[in-house]
């Protein structure tokens, strides 16, 4: 990260980390050089088939005169139905990453595709179309509203899908009880445990079939038990077609995926296979 | 994708039996419905405002005290006017716009310099009475009043200031003076003079100590040493501004003449049968007396006064335009301080309420939505305020309608004004907390406490 704060050059013209300017040359059909050159497989038109491509992704924030580069040209696929994890110590950059996976960032440079969509180049409201549709989020503090019951807070992505209030409950109760929270639909979360609470979470983030369920630091605000209880429910529903992203600092949960992208001062570290 | 959460395999994917599962599809998206996303969204937003104002009591009540003083200033000013309104238009349509009088002054008199150029004018006298009379064809009834005020007694009891009429018979008709007991006099006893008295129930109740009308008839009132028979006694008709109309002794004007003198002026009425020919009855008389006050179409003043009784309508209506104007200042001003307020309150919900936000973005709500669900918070507040101040307002109308004596007249339109100006409120000083809202980045919004 200090090598992050004194780092004041231009992202283009960065060389040491083997990106050259020609990968950010975009020809008319709105075609990708190097993703042409790394033989991806293409939809049509040049845009990736992947579930996720990331290409040359700067994040760079303005810290007064100083420029920080928390992610300095990332580039990676994920494919539908992969259980990925991204790890790396604090600071490295994966909140970033996180950020723009879930859309709620947009990258400074870079392009970036969900399910063909170009989202690095849409506006607010646009983002809040493609979070509501393709990402399903799952916090490390649950983030679920707190006087509202079990059943609002999986309904809420609906709500802003505009669905009508039959389909909704019908929708939401169904995620429950995949969750196993048939029987807790009406309860506050003050009134959940906190693996009850995440599960709702979960619920919640599944209830509009999103295309990623990106969960951040899943595990990080409960015990030892409660944690693996909601590992194994991530594995199942991976095991049911889900594709799943997990952020996280620890590496007995990052174990838990099929693959492992590890992040350091920005750049990709490794990107491994495990399973 | 989440075969969990849609449909079962069978229904979505139709002709691909089970076992192998291939990449499904594009997942199904939310069902769309037949009313608008926005519907919902609406619905939601007027749950989580009712949520709100339900967790935060005190607040709300505290945040609604503005609004609902402004409401409620308006309401009750609006419906005592109507009320007064009502009893204005019944007291002087009981007259009605088929009378009009012919008198020496105007009956308001709005400067000093009018009134002495009105008391150099000449009195109108008996035989202007008799010649508008006898040349005015489309009057139909005409009658002469002259009025004085006197102390009135009856055994030792004595009442000051009471109004004294000297009438002729006519006037019971053109006035439709309603005798509750006894009778009008006859017009012998007119023609001979007589000492006869028909009197308000105001006289009764001061003198007689409020006996029941019929025992009255018969006894005496003394007026400036002189002795009436009282033969008759009118309906109560109350009061009005607080000045009561039953407080009069009438007596037959040739008895006038001999008590008070023939140095009086006359006030002459005239009735025509229908409205529409009161103009043409206004031109007749007018000319009438114009000749008779030797008056050419040069001149421009007429040198008497011809009026209907608009001009109390007329007065009425300039003095309630006033307290309505004031009203609508001192609503204004609190709808303002009210709205202030609203605001303030509605900064504090969004700096509380930023991780929710966070949330609700994450999850998909567009600004719009943010935005919306502020606004409409802040217009349930004020429009709640709204109908509490239209409720306010109507009580205090009604203790007051109660108090005063006139009849309570609930008006839907000041209601419905009240509420929508109330919401108007709300929209105003909703929009920029609500922007506010709508603009937060939902990275910082889901890290804030």
């Amino acid at each position: 990260m200090s090598e992050a704060l004194l780092e004041m050059e231009s992202p283009t013209t960065e060389e040491a980390n083997g990106v050259t300017e020609e990968t950010s040359i975009v020809n008319g059909n709105g075609l990708d050089a190097e993703a042409l050159e790394r033989g991806d497989l293409l939809a049509h038109d040049g845009v990736p088939a992947a579930l996720i491509s990331m290409r040359d992704i700067w994040r760079t924030y303005e810290m007064g005169t100083e420029k920080l580069h928390a992610l300095r040209g990332v580039s990676f696929d994920v494919q539908r139905g992969e259980y990925l994890a991204i790890i790396g110590p604090s600071g490295s950059g994966k909140s970033t990453l996180m950020n723009l996976i879930g859309c709620l960032d947009t990258p400074s440079q870079g392009r970036y595709w969900i399910n063909s969509k170009l989202v690095s180049e849409m506006e607010d409201d646009e983002l809040a179309r493609i979070r509501n549709q393709e990402i399903g989020f799952v916090f490390q503090t649950f983030n679920l509203l707190a006087r509202a019951t079990a059943l609002h807070n999986v309904e809420l992505p609906l709500i802003y899908a505009g669905v009508s209030a039959a389909d909704r409950h019908e929708r939401a109760q169904r995620s429950l009880r995949a969750v196993e929270l048939g029987d807790r639909m009406t309860h506050r979360p003050n009134e959940l445990s906190g693996g009850q609470r995440q599960r709702v979470a979960i619920a919640r983030a599944l209830v509009n079939n999103p295309s990623i369920l990106l969960a951040d630091e899943p595990t990080g605000a409960l015990d030892s038990k409660t944690s693996i209880e909601i590992m194994n429910l991530f594995e199942k529903l991976h095991s049911e077609g889900n594709t799943i992203i997990v952020v996280t600092h620890e590496h007995d949960i990052a174990a838990r995926a099929h693959r492992v992208i590890s992040i350091r001062d920005g750049n990709i570290e490794s990107d491994e296979r495990i399973k | 994708m989440s075969a969990l959460l849609t449909e079962p395999v069978e229904e979505r994917r139709g002709d691909a039996p089970g076992g192998f599962e291939p990449l499904p599809p594009a997942p199904p998206r939310a069902r769309r419905t037949r009313l608008p996303p926005a519907f919902h969204k609406t619905w939601e937003s007027l749950r989580i405002a009712l949520g709100s104002l339900r967790a935060n009591k005190l607040r709300t009540a505290l945040t609604l005290i503005g609004v609902v003083v402004g409401v409620a200033a308006v309401i009750a000013v609006v419906t005592i006017i109507k009320g007064l309104d009502q009893t204005v238009a019944s007291t002087f349509s009981s007259q009605g716009s088929t009378v009009f009088t012919v008198s020496k002054r105007p009956q308001v008199i709005t400067s000093r310099e009018d009134f002495i150029k009105f008391n150099r004018r000449k009195d109108v006298t008996e035989t202007d009475a008799d010649a508008v009379t006898r040349l005015c064809n489309a009057c139909w009834r005409t009658g002469v009043a002259a009025n004085a005020q006197a102390t009135v007694k009856a055994g030792d009891k004595s009442s000051e200031s009471v109004r004294v009429r000297g009438l002729t018979l006519s006037m019971f008709l053109i006035e439709d003076t309603d005798v509750v007991a006894g009778r009008a006099w006859t017009d012998t006893e007119e023609a001979s003079g007589r000492d006869v008295a028909v009197v308000g129930p105001d006289v009764v109740d001061n003198l007689f100590d409020g006996a029941p009308p019929d025992q009255v008839i018969g006894r005496q009132v003394r007026v400036e040493g002189r002795a009436y028979e009282i033969i008759g006694v009118t309906e109560r008709l109350g009061k009005i501004f607080g000045f009561s109309r039953d407080n009069f002794v009438q007596i037959p004007y040739p008895t006038f003449k001999k008590a008070f003198g023939a140095r009086v002026s006359l006030i002459v009425f005239v009735q025509v049968p229908e409205q529409p020919q009161l103009v043409t009855a206004e031109d007749q008389v007018r000319n009438i007396m114009r000749n008779r006050r030797g008056k050419t179409f040069h001149d421009e003043e007429d040198g008497f006064a011809l009026e209907t009784q608009d001009v109390f309508i007329d007065l009425y209506k300039s003095a309630t335009a006033n307290i309505y104007l004031v009203t609508v200042g001192v609503a204004a001003v609190s709808l303002v301080v009210g709205g202030i307020v609203v605001m303030n309150i509605m900064l504090v919900s969004v700096t509380e309420r930023t991780r929710e936000i966070g949330v609700r973005k994450a999850v998909g709500a567009s600004r719009r939505d943010v935005l919306l669900q502020f606004l409409i918070e802040s217009v349930v507040i004020t429009s709640i305020g709204g109908m509490m101040g239209v409720a306010a307002g109507f009580i205090l109308a009604f203790g007051l309608a109660k108090a005063m004596g006139f009849p309570l007249l609930f008006s839907v339109a000041s209601a419905v004004l009240g509420v929508s100006v109330s919401s108007a409120v709300g929209i105003a000083s909703g929009l920029w907390p609500a922007w506010k809202a709508a603009r937060l980045d939902p990275i910082e919004a889901l890290r804030a406490e």
